[in-house]
């Protein structure tokens, strides 16, 4: 499969009158595939949004390579065909639904009225189309937002926080919306603070911590490595106890004993175990580690390796 | 060039909704209206003076909304984040950049338009005067209309790297300096007695800052003795003079603007 980001040692630096130098994006690595929904994680001023503007072209980088869609960020061409969706998004609100994709399709060279109709529906505000933005609510400002990123039949699309601030019912729209992008082929790449939107929908993610990847790969792959947990039934305290290990959680109650284990421990020998000493094994879960869980580590883990060395990368606002 | 355009005309749009611009006119308007209700338009030296209290209020009102239209128009794309969904998309820096000012530029016409149209109005009603004056007043509020395209051209500049609060004292500043002390500078500057360094102040300030007291054409309206030798190319010379500043002043925005992290 195709690169759709390709990003090598990918770079910027700002100077700051507090810090001197600081690098808020810190030699990126980055591959997204064509046609997947990527996520690209990381706390407040970790570089994502600085990093989206590279790839945009929004901003050079200090330096380092990066290519979108084969060609080199900065092309001009390759924004025909590429489309972005800020976090928070403001739009011009004395204009209507379809006057905003008038707008927006303009700078694209489209005037086609059907066209706009099409999106306003695929969007479900077709019936919305002749309100301000002023009378549209955040999820509708949300739902106009991808309308207007579809405008030019994007093969890649960045939406920054695209379920940011959303309720529930919004919060649902939007993920559909995302998953009909990919079914359609195109490639989606979301920056976003919500774990458990990004877990449902993401086929692969990278968490950036102070300008630097910490983590990057297929979801599944990165979650892996979870734990198990085995009840029995008949389980004698002493039998339990046994059990007892380096990063084996052992919990016993009336004969029923409770083990949670590391996926990678020999479960076999422990069921053996159980059923020679006629113990009735009620349930075998593998339990997949949490997106949320993963993060939390990745980013301690880095924050607390930062503090062990002399400050290097600082926040992205504390640089401008 | 379409592109320019679309980015002009919604410039337009928004600025004839924001408030701030539209309570500006409106305070231009009500003190346009009161001037010939004191009752002074019955005597010609008071219609002199009439006029030109009505041309200094618009040109007051037009040179404020000259400038907080545009000390806010790059800022606000940026913290409002359009900007973002704009240049995503292809659009070049510098055409947003001559958009904006382009829509900036209409937005005064607009306005100054409509000021004009009260004020020959109220001159009508209160005076009938004759379609040959009311169209020789009329001309004053085009120089006003290129002068303001010039202050809007400073003030986008300054809106490249400077803060909105600054710079609207950085441009309120030239504005005032080119209209009241240019032409003093200018008298110093040709004058053989002044002295080297106050010669060389004058240069310097006459030859950089932009000169709005060239604008001020309304002597020759309000007192019908005075002309002005040769108007039309007095008039022509003022339109190059307006271009030569403005383009200057937009590709050094356009090269600040180019090299701003936003």
């Amino acid at each position: 499969m195709a690169a759709a980001i390709e990003t090598q040692k990918l770079t910027k630096t700002y100077r700051s009158r507090s810090l001197g130098k600081v690098n808020v994006v810190d030699e990126l690595d980055l591959v997204v595939e064509e046609g997947e929904i990527f996520g690209f994680l990381g706390p407040n001023g970790a570089g994502k949004t600085t990093t989206i503007k590279m790839l945009l072209g929004i901003i050079a980088p200090t330096s380092g390579e990066g290519y979108v869609l084969g060609r080199e960020i900065g092309d001009m061409d390759v924004h025909r065909v590429i489309s972005y969706l800020p976090e928070r998004p403001y739009y011009y609100e004395y204009m209507t639904g379809m006057e905003l994709l008038k707008f927006y399709g303009s700078l694209f060279g489209i005037k086609d009225t059907a066209k706009f109709q099409g999106l306003l529906e695929k969007v479900n505000l077709a019936g919305d189309a002749t309100k301000t933005i002023s009378q549209y609510s955040k999820g509708m400002q949300q739902r106009i937002g991808l309308a207007q990123s579809l405008l030019n039949d994007p093969k890649l699309l960045f939406l920054d926080e695209p379920t940011g601030g959303l309720d529930p019912i919004a919060h649902t729209e939007i993920r559909d919306l995302i998953l009909q992008f990919r079914n359609e082929g195109r490639t989606v790449f979301i920056s976003s603070h919500e774990l458990s939107e990004v877990e449902r929908i993401c086929d692969r993610v990278a968490i950036i911590n102070k300008g630097v990847i910490e983590q990057q790969g297929k979801l599944d792959d990165l979650l892996r490595g979870g734990r198990i947990e085995i009840i029995a039934d008949g389980v004698s305290k002493e039998l339990a106890e046994s059990f007892k290990g380096e990063d084996v959680i052992i919990s016993h109650h009336n004969d029923r004993a409770i083990v949670d284990m590391p996926e990678n421990s020999d479960v076999n020998a422990l069921l053996d175990a159980l059923r020679s000493k006629k113990a009735s094994i009620v349930s075998v879960v593998p339990r997949r580690r949490r997106l949320e869980d993963l993060f939390v580590e990745t980013v301690g883990r880095a924050d607390s390796r930062g503090k062990a060395k002399p400050a290097g990368a600082a926040v992205e606002e504390d640089a401008k | 060039m379409n592109v320019i355009w679309n980015i002009a005309s919604t410039t337009v749009g928004e600025a004839i909704r924001r408030r701030v611009l539209l309570v500006i006119l409106l305070i231009g308007v009500l003190l346009l209206s009161i001037i010939p209700a004191l009752g002074i338009l019955s005597a010609r030296s008071e219609t002199s003076i009439t006029i030109g209290t009505m041309f200094a209020v618009m040109r007051g009102t037009s040179a404020l909304i000259a400038i907080v239209l545009t000390i806010y128009m790059l800022p606000n794309e940026i913290e409002r984040r359009t900007i973002y969904t704009i240049l995503s998309k292809p659009v070049q820096r510098w055409q947003f950049l001559v958009g904006k000012y382009l829509g900036a530029v209409l937005a005064l016409l607009l306005m100054i338009f409509m000021m004009t149209v009260f004020m020959l109005l109220l001159f009508w009603v209160f005076q009938h005067p004759s379609i040959g004056k009311l169209a020789e007043i009329a001309k004053q509020p085009f120089m006003y209309w290129m002068e303001m395209s010039l202050l809007a051209a400073v003030g986008m500049f300054f809106s490249t790297f400077i803060a909105p609060l600054v710079n609207f004292f950085m441009t309120i500043g030239i504005w005032l300096v080119g209209t009241v002390l240019n032409p003093l500078y200018d008298t110093l500057s040709k004058n053989a007695n002044t002295q080297p360094l106050m010669k060389g102040i004058a240069t310097i300030v006459t030859n950089i800052l932009p000169n709005f007291a060239n604008y001020d054409t309304k002597n020759p309206i309000i007192n019908p003795g005075q002309v002005i030798q040769n108007g039309a190319l007095y008039n022509w010379a003022t339109v190059g003079y307006t271009a030569m500043y403005v383009g200057i002043l937009l590709l050094l925005s356009i090269v600040v603007f180019d090299r701003r992290e936003v």
